[in-house]
This record gives C-alpha cells, structure tokens and sequence, in this order.
C-alpha cells in the first residue's frame, strides 16, 4: 500500500511540468527533516549517537532506554544487540565543542544517606528507652540545650511572655521544674 | 520525564491522524483528556476474520515513563479471542509486556492488535476457555467470534441460533451477556450452559 500512495504523488508531480522541481524539492526537505528525528522522542536529535544496526537517537533519549531495561539492551527501533560503548556519537560541522556526548549524560549520582538527627533521634530514648546508645544520647544532648536557654536571663528571648502575665509566670514555673529534671538527670548520671 | 510521554503522544497523535490507516478506517485514536495520558483507541476488524465489519473500541493509558515503558491498552467491546480476556478485555501481546521498544507508537501498537486479530496465538492464550476452543473446534470458534462481533461491535453477521438460545436462557431469568457466555463457553450447548448457570 504504502508504494502505490509513492507511486501516485511521483505521477503527478511528473505530469505537472514546470512545477514538478519546485514540490520536489520541498518533498525532499521534509524528507530530511525527519531523518535526523529522534527514534525515542520523535524530536530532531540533540547530543546525536548512532547504533551500529544505523539507526539514530539523542544520547539522552537512548541512555534512559538502556537505563530502564538493562537486562535486555536492544535497539528500540530493529531490536538488534546494542550497548553503550558501542554507539557512534555525531559531529555536525561547525560545532565547536567536539566532545562526546556520552559524557555529557552525567554519571549516576552517588547514594545519598543522611545521617539521622541527634536531637531528635535522642529523645524519644530519653524515658525508659531499651536502647543504651539512644539513652546516654538524649540525656547528654538535652539539659545541655535547656541550661544554654534558661541561664540566658540577660537578653529577652524573642517570643518570652511580658513579665507578670500568666503566661509569663507559666513560663517560669515551667522552666524551674526542668531545670530540676535536669539536675536530677546529672545527678542520676553521676551515681549509675 | 512527563513531559517527554506529553510532547511524544502530542506528535504520534498527528502522525496517526494523517496516516493511511485512519484515511482507510482501519484504525483511529482520539483524546480522552486534555493532558494526553488518556486515549481512546479503534480498530476496524481484519477482513476474512471472524471480526470483519466491526469495530473494536481501545482503552489506551500512557504511563508517566511513556515511551521507555509501553501504553497499557484493554479492549473496551467485547471479543472472543484466544489472547483477549472475554471477561476484562485484557491483551497478552508481547509488544505491550517484554517486547516493547521505544521507538514504537500508538500507530504500531493499533497495527499489531490488528494483527493480533487476523493471527491469534492459542499457545500463549489470555482467555484458556476460548483458546481451548480455538485449538478444538475452530469452526465452533469462528461462529462465535462472529456473533460476539456482530453483538458488541457492530458486525454484519446476524446468528439466529444463538440468539435463539440465548433468548430462552434470558426467559429463564439469566441476564443476556451472562447467558451468552456460558453458551459460548460451552460450544452453544444449551443444557450444559444452563447446567453451568443453575448450578
Ligand atoms: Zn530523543
Ligand atoms: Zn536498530
């Protein structure tokens, strides 16, 4: 079917004598333009490769395909065997820069583990916790900070409540019965 | 990445619309929503099959890794085939599981389920109930392929045996499609299908 619909644009564009180049040409332009399209996005290719079974890709396009199967590395157009190393990068004329492109897909980054949080992983140890590590963390960690916050009486807090409110007087009462706790846990510290 | 599953539907929808195919009626797609994830797919029944003269509706979903990963598609009519669930409309098509390539669209994936229908593949089934019957008797197949085609999707073929049958099990109180599966299930024996549904 599809060499009969050729067949018939070829005939007539013969037969309309002095026109016939002209669409030709255009024809031929549009030809090329999805030539050098992308097999994966469909889009013109950027960072160009070509496999070695001839078929063209953005080497972004075809990393993430080689990414997403990497038991079956086959070419997403014929299915022939492909691989990384195995696919020429093109160089159009005039680029300047003459790098490969396959090194221009950054190298998967590194796993990234973060550390827990002393502060936080400290304190729900701090009651009864079964975990000796988790324990000592919380109860070195916590009346440090509470000493730092509530012997700083010179400067007023941002946030501390006028003095003489209920507020205020919670506050305080607050603050003493954990400055208390605090001794107490030193105190607990020093005799275990 | 959405983006790239976005802007290569955009461009494989055009490429199917201006393709020989839809020119001819054999196949066709359209949106179902403005974010193009959802589509609506058709294809016409192969001719000198049993799904001649009718047309079969396709649910087509893109994935978010689209093309990387391929659309996941189910029939919406109703089909008696070895390799499409009778009952959900699921499809065992390597193309759609292992088998996919990017470089593959929605104008191939259409074409291959044609294809699909004209070669149906018992050894691989998705329904086991019909693919027995294809491998046992393919002319009890064929006559019900053509009616399932001629009741959910339009084709030419009008059985009045089976409507018959069916009509006396729906007179029995069976609904129509339950009726006409069980029938079908078991090569249009209406004692043991009714057996079957009274059981
Ligand atoms: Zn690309
Ligand atoms: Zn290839």
């Amino acid at each position: 079917m599809a060499s009969s619909a050729t067949e018939t644009t070829k005939e007539s564009s013969t037969s309309g004598s002095g026109s016939g180049d002209n669409s030709e040409t255009k024809d031929e332009e549009k030809k090329d333009d999805s030539m050098f399209e992308c097999n994966i996005c469909l889009d013109t290719a950027r960072d160009a490769v070509v496999s070695m079974c001839g078929h063209l890709f953005c080497w972004p396009c075809l990393h993430q395909w080689l990414e997403t199967r990497p038991n079956r590395q086959v070419c997403p157009v014929c299915k022939a065997a492909i691989s990384k190393e195995k696919v020429v990068p093109l160089y159009g004329r005039g680029s300047t820069k003459q790098e490969d492109p396959r090194e221009k897909v950054p190298p998967r980054p590194a796993g990234q583990r973060t550390e827990p949080d002393p502060a936080t992983a400290g304190f729900p140890g701090f009651g009864f916790g079964e975990n000796g590590f988790h324990m000592s963390f919380g109860i070195g960690a916590f009346p440090f900070g509470f000493f730092t916050s509530t012997l700083n009486f010179g400067e007023p807090r941002p946030g501390a409540a006028p003095r003489g409110t209920q507020q205020h007087l919670e506050e305080q009462f607050l603050s003493k019965v954990f400055l208390w706790l605090a001794v107490l846990f030193i105190f607990w510290l020093l005799m275990a | 990445m959405a983006n790239i599953a976005a802007q290569r539907i955009k461009r494989e929808f055009k490429e199917v619309i201006k393709s020989e195919e839809v020119a001819k009626c054999a196949i066709k797609v359209e949106l179902v929503n403005d974010s193009y994830t959802e589509l609506k797919g058709e294809i016409a029944g192969p001719p000198d099959t049993p799904y001649e003269g009718g047309t079969f509706v396709l649910e087509i979903k893109v994935p978010e890794t689209y093309p990387f990963n391929p659309p996941k598609v189910r029939f919406m009519t109703k089909i008696w085939h070895p390799n499409i669930s009778s009952v959900t409309g699921a499809i065992c098509l390597d193309i759609l599981k292992d088998q996919w390539a990017a470089a593959m669209t929605l104008r191939t994936v259409l074409l291959s389920l044609q294809a699909l229908l004209s070669a149906a593949e018992p050894d691989d089934p998705q329904d086991a109930v019909v693919a027995k019957q294809y491998r046992e008797n393919l002319e009890m197949f064929q006559i019900t392929a053509r009616h399932w085609t001629n009741v959910y999707a339009g084709g030419p073929h009008v059985n009045s045996d089976c409507d018959d049958k069916i009509r006396r099990l729906v007179d029995m109180g069976i609904e129509e499609h339950q009726a006409r599966a069980a029938l079908s299930s078991y090569n249009w024996d209406l004692e043991r299908a009714t057996e079957q549904l009274f059981s």
